[in-house]
């Protein structure tokens, strides 16, 4: 046990460095020069040497790599060359907005694949099973863009509950937040829900194969009492770790339904960055985002391994 | 591509939001009565994006200057008619060589962190963008120097007599007067200080910024008590907003809505001619369009009103000179017509067949991709294929720079004199002439003009200019677009203005 | 590579394919994901047996939604194939006086913002959707099982190395690396193609290696190891065509996701360039008329739902008959300590 966290411990490291590394390239691979693309259409020479000067281009490739990570473990991922502000604070601003649409995404997900999931495995081959299937088949094959679109057509357009896009804080107005988070996290959740179904049935199955399960039955405990006290307990610990992860991957995957709602948050941040060709905060955010996605998945491998079945089990 | 170059191509964007002094019709809004105007309450008004940064002198972004207009002064500014009139300065005048133009500052006005504004300030402010170069510098093209005699005084010299001195110190709020130590501390780009009737708050990235009144400005005190600019790309949401009364202004409506908004009254809607202008331009320096018969041939192939439609949804005004109809300097002028065997024949004279056109736009201005798109299908008809190359704007100014295009569409925003509609752009050699046009007589007539002190004179001097401009196609000049802004009904007091600059100083909310 | 990952393969006892349950983070996106089976359903795979492809094509007849997905892919194919002279107009007929129009007889689809009629453009996308998934997957197929063969080979420094490096590229989430790729290489259909084609490349790496892993101990392996051949012959003779069905899975799978990515980019401006018509940049062009025309969203929308549900349908299918104890990279996981 120690062993392996120990392992993965290390193991992150070497990736995340590795991160860096892409992260650093990526700058490298602008066509021309990175500062001339990126200051496009904003050019002064007396720009261009300050921009050219702080990022240092000129310096030898490995110099450049090594400072880069240098700053970047002191939390400077260096300054936009944009608006001039430091990249790690316009990150962490976006945070709030991606923040609270990934959470509400993962729930709304969960209140649907949960109750879904769950029974389709209990009732292996009947019509709820069925429709799960076709419910979750439909949820991965679907750009979650077009059902935002086809949401705002619905809801904003003909119906008109609710805004078709824009934020609010939940800071500010908890209402005025909920009615706007509603379209984009419903687009987000069906995908993770029906990702998130398939992922629950097929756990609750494999539980409920298992030998103490069949015991249980056997020793003429009433199925329900099974159900709750072994099987969901022992089918949800993998649950659990999925949905981490999820979550993890949706703080930095939703750049689409961020776009298309003009919600203010990482993913759009990074596409405002392509846009504009802000390298610094394309690649401060790109990494942001990876570093968050690897820390998750370490926090997740260390606490599965912690609730392993047959630890719990006894 | 050389350095000049590529400020020259900054220097064609840098002219969005510049104002104009043609003769705008300013549109009086107020007639609304029903509010009684009592003050107080945020206004909350939607842009198309978001400002790039927030220092007058290096933003270039239209965006940047919807904010700055409310938060920034200038010596003189324009009207609602365009003319200049007395701003931080109250009263100028002008030696009798007019080469030297001495201005008196207003008193007691002081930037909204309550440090006084004095000469020095204002000359701190011109030899900023003259010595680094900015974005408004070529506007300080005869100015010799700039001195401060006393803290009330600013005495501006030049080398040569510029009638458009006024225009030039005032037109946009990129030749702002901004504060020294706000500038070396860096904090312009996102809370800059100025002496205007607002004052940035806060700024979120991404989402807002928002202003509060300035209790030190010197002029009129804003009835409102603060300005929110909210950030939205699309169209339909900045209606939708407005409609469910989130903002009470924008000027990013969806251009096909238009007509029926205005119509419905639900929300006030005004469109107004603009000085812009949308143009195509051929290479010349490219066979076969140095063979004006080529151009022609493109010109008359062209239906303005449909590409009018496709790329403003007819908020525009189809035009075959470069001025719009309503300046006084606008020269009625249409020589081309929709007429495909005209264009056939003149290529058949031209003895191109099959020609290929290699056309570069640009997905930073949509329109060009949507009008390219029509000028495409209007082109086929007379045997010439488009290949259309949709670039980013950096990449598309350093081709243009390279002269590697065989034509491109694009805009001209906010011009003021003849001079900036014509010389920079069809003179032999001119800045921004990529497309390589040169005919000594026009050259001859843009020299001339520009020294002519008479106005009907050179009226009629710049018409020939224009009039060989149109029959040569240097640019085959397409539409002339609205400016097109909405608001809620509580909104009294605002005043739509043709140079797009916006201002909320006078604007109340009624609630 | 890690210990706790060659275990775990062994732990699932699959010679025909586990995939690699590798330590590194992964999000179970829609490419890790295949629908849950009967934990007794089928013995192990050998992929290579006689009578594969026939057993394949019985089985998959037999499976009313994967004989859906193949009609449906096969219809594709001729609208990728014959687009252009199976639309009704073409796809630039730029017509003003037509434009925003719903859906009619003459215009099935309706027409779009220039007026040019949105069926022809539907159809005729489809070879751009077709072609971006194909080459793209393509590209992942080809480095990542160079990679992985390389890597489950050969093992000691260049496995690690190897595998460290595509941990390093599954460690940012799919849509994010390719518009970052594209951001720097700059916009278009190329670019496209390589970005996404970077981006799936780990997810076939380690299928491959994993399935290497297998079949490097399996006796007629070790024989032809130990009379000589070289590896390179091994490799192609005998490993290659024995790790065939875990990839044959994987490859169906990745075109859908290839396909859903392209719409992405495409719907954020940084696929297919105008005048070109794509199904997510249609839907981009068409985002300032949501509400005035749903016929602008809805169809190219349901282009590439129909799409990517046909491709989805066949993989699942596929993998059902092909390799039906191939867990999941995130499945798989849950055997890992």
């Amino acid at each position: 046990m120690g062993r392996f966290v120990l392992r993965r411990l290390l193991q992150s490291v070497v990736v995340l460095l590795g991160v860096t590394l892409v992260v650093f390239l990526l700058l490298q691979l602008v066509p021309g020069d990175p500062v001339r693309v990126a200051l496009g259409t904003r050019f002064d020479q007396q720009t261009y040497d300050a921009l050219r000067e702080r990022s240092g281009l000129d310096r030898p490739l490995v110099v450049q790599y090594l400072s880069y990570v240098g700053h970047a473990l002191t939390g400077d991922l260096g300054v936009s060359f944009r608006s001039g502000q430091p990249v790690t604070s316009i990150v962490l601003e976006r945070l709030p907005a991606t923040g609270s649409l990934s959470v509400t995404a993962v729930l709304f997900a969960l209140l649907v694949a949960f109750p879904l999931g769950v029974l389709s495995a209990m009732r292996s081959g009947s019509f709820v099973d069925h429709a799960a299937r076709v419910f979750s088949q439909f949820g991965v094959s679907v750009p979650d863009f077009w059902m935002g679109i086809m949401g705002i057509l619905l809801f904003a357009g003909v119906l008109g509950w609710l805004p078709p896009s824009g934020y609010v804080a939940l800071t500010d107005d908890p209402a005025g937040w909920a009615s706007h988070v509603a379209l984009p996290a419903a687009a987000v959740g069906l995908v993770t829900a029906s990702i998130l179904t398939r992922f629950i049935r097929s756990s609750v199955l494999e539980v409920l194969a298992e030998d103490y399960v069949r015991t249980a039955e056997a020793k003429g405990l009433r199925r329900r009492v099974v159900i709750v006290r072994h099987v969901l307990r022992n089918a949800l610990i993998p649950v659990v770790t999925v949905v981490a992860v999820q979550l993890a991957s949706l703080v930095g995957g939703v750049i689409v339904i961020e776009v298309l709602f003009a919600w203010p948050g990482v993913g759009r941040l990074t596409y405002d960055a392509v846009q504009a060709r802000d390298y610094p905060v394309l690649q401060g955010a790109v990494l942001f985002v990876a570093t968050l996605f690897l820390l998750m998945n370490l926090l997740v491998d260390v606490l599965y391994a912690r609730l392993d079945p047959r630890i719990t089990l006894r | 591509m050389t350095r000049s170059r590529i400020v020259a191509a900054a220097l064609a964007v840098a002219l969005t939001g510049l104002a104009g002094c043609g003769a705008g019709d300013s549109v009086d809004v107020d007639g609304d009565a029903t509010a009684g105007g009592s003050a107080g309450g945020t206004l909350t008004a939607a842009i198309g994006g978001e400002p790039d940064q927030l220092d007058p002198h290096r933003t270039s972004a239209y965006y940047s200057f919807e904010v700055l207009e409310n938060v920034y002064d200038t010596l003189v500014e324009p009207d609602a008619d365009l003319k200049m009139g007395p701003a931080l300065a109250t009263r100028w005048t002008t030696s009798s060589d007019q080469l030297t133009w001495t201005f008196t500052l207003r008193e007691g006005v002081t930037f909204s962190d309550g440090s006084p504004l004095t000469s020095e300030d204002v000359v701190y402010s011109y030899q900023r963008i003259i010595r680094e170069k900015l974005n408004a510098a070529y506007k300080f093209a005869t100015v010799k120097s700039v001195t401060a005699p006393d803290p009330a005084t600013v005495v501006v010299t030049l080398t040569a007599p510029t009638p458009n001195l006024l225009a030039n110190l005032g037109g946009f709020k990129g030749v702002a007067i901004v504060e020294k130590s706000n500038v070396e501390s860096g904090a312009i780009k996102t809370r800059p200080v100025g002496s205007g009737p607002f004052t940035v708050a806060s700024y979120t990235s991404g989402d807002t910024i928002k202003l509060t009144r300035n209790d030190a400005y010197w002029g009129q005190k804003p009835k409102l008590d603060g300005v929110t600019f909210t950030f939205v790309k699309d169209p339909t949401v900045a209606l939708q907003n407005l409609r469910g009364g989130e903002v009470q202004w924008t000027d990013n409506l969806p251009p096909q809505q238009v007509p029926a908004l205005k119509e419905a009254g639900e929300v006030a809607v005004t469109t107004t001619p603009s000085t812009d202008y949308w143009y195509l331009a051929l290479n010349e320096g490219r066979e076969p369009y140095d063979d004006v018969n080529v151009r022609r041939a493109v010109a008359f192939a062209l239906d303005r009103e449909a590409i009018t439609k496709a790329a403003k949804f007819g908020q525009a005004t189809a035009n075959q000179t470069a001025i719009p109809q309503g300046s006084s300097w606008y020269y009625d002028y249409s020589p081309y017509r929709h007429d495909p065997d005209q264009a056939r024949q003149l290529l058949g004279q031209a003895g191109v067949k099959g020609l290929t056109l290699d056309l570069m736009v640009t997905s930073e201005y949509p329109e060009t991709v949507s009008a390219a798109q029509v000028i495409a299908a209007q082109l086929k008809e007379v045997g010439i294929t488009v290949k259309i190359r949709t670039l980013d704007f950096a990449q598309w100014l350093d081709e243009q720079g390279k002269g590697n295009f065989g034509g491109f569409l694009l805009g001209w925003l906010g011009n003021i004199d003849p001079d900036e509609f014509y010389y920079a752009q069809h003179r032999t050699g001119g800045t921004f002439n990529f497309h390589k046009y040169s005919n000594p007589t026009v050259d001859t007539l843009l020299d001339q003009a520009r020294t002519q002190t008479d106005e009907g004179v050179r009226k009629q001097t710049y018409e020939r200019a224009a009039k060989q401009i149109v029959d040569d196609a240097s640019y085959i000049y397409l539409y002339n677009p609205d400016v097109v802004q909405g608001w809620s009904k509580k909104v009294t007091g605002y005043q739509v203005r043709t140079d797009r600059a916006i201002r909320f100083r006078d604007v109340a909310l009624a609630r | 590579m890690s210990a706790a990952g060659d275990r775990a393969s062994a732990d699932a006892g699959t010679p025909g394919g586990a995939a690699d349950p590798s330590t590194a983070p992964h999000p179970p996106t829609r490419a890790d994901l295949t629908s849950p089976r009967p934990v007794d359903d089928h013995p192990p795979t050998r992929a290579a047996e006689a009578g594969t492809l026939r057993r394949t094509l019985t089985a998959l007849r037999h499976d009313p939604p994967a004989v859906a997905g193949t009609v449906v892919l096969l219809a594709l194919l001729v609208v990728g194939l014959a687009g252009q002279w199976l639309a009704p107009a073409g796809i630039n007929d730029v017509d003003v006086d037509q434009m925003l129009r719903p859906p009619s007889g003459a215009h099935p689809f309706g027409t779009d913002e220039l007026g040019r009629d949105v069926l022809s453009r539907v159809l005729v996308a489809a070879r751009v959707s077709l072609q971006v998934g194909l080459v793209s997957v393509g590209i992942a197929l080809a480095v990542g099982v160079t990679v992985g063969l390389l890597a489950g080979w050969y093992g000691g420094w260049a496995d690690n190395l190897l595998m460290r490096g595509m941990d390093v590229l599954f460690a940012f989430p799919v849509l994010l690396l390719a518009v970052a790729i594209v951001a720097v290489l700059g916009p278009g259909l190329v670019t496209a193609m390589v970005a996404i084609g970077v981006v799936y490349t780990p997810i076939f790496a380690r299928v491959t290696r994993a399935s290497v892993l297998a079949v490097r101990e399996q006796v007629f392996v070790r024989a032809a190891v130990s009379i000589g051949t070289s590896d390179l012959r091994i490799l192609r003779r005998h490993v290659l065509p024995n790790i065939a069905a875990p990839l044959i899975v994987q490859t169906s799978l990745s075109l859908a996701f290839a396909i859903l990515s392209e719409a992405a980019l495409s719907f954020l401006g940084l696929g297919v360039q105008p005048p070109a018509p794509a199904w997510g940049r249609m839907l981009y062009d068409g985002r300032g008329f949501i509400t005035d025309a749903w016929w602008l969203g809805f169809f190219p929308g349901a282009a590439i739902f129909v799409t990517v549900l046909a491709f989805n349908l066949v993989g699942d299918a596929l993998r059902d008959v092909l390799d039906p104890r191939q867990l999941t990279v995130s499945e798989a996981r849950r055997s890992t300590r």
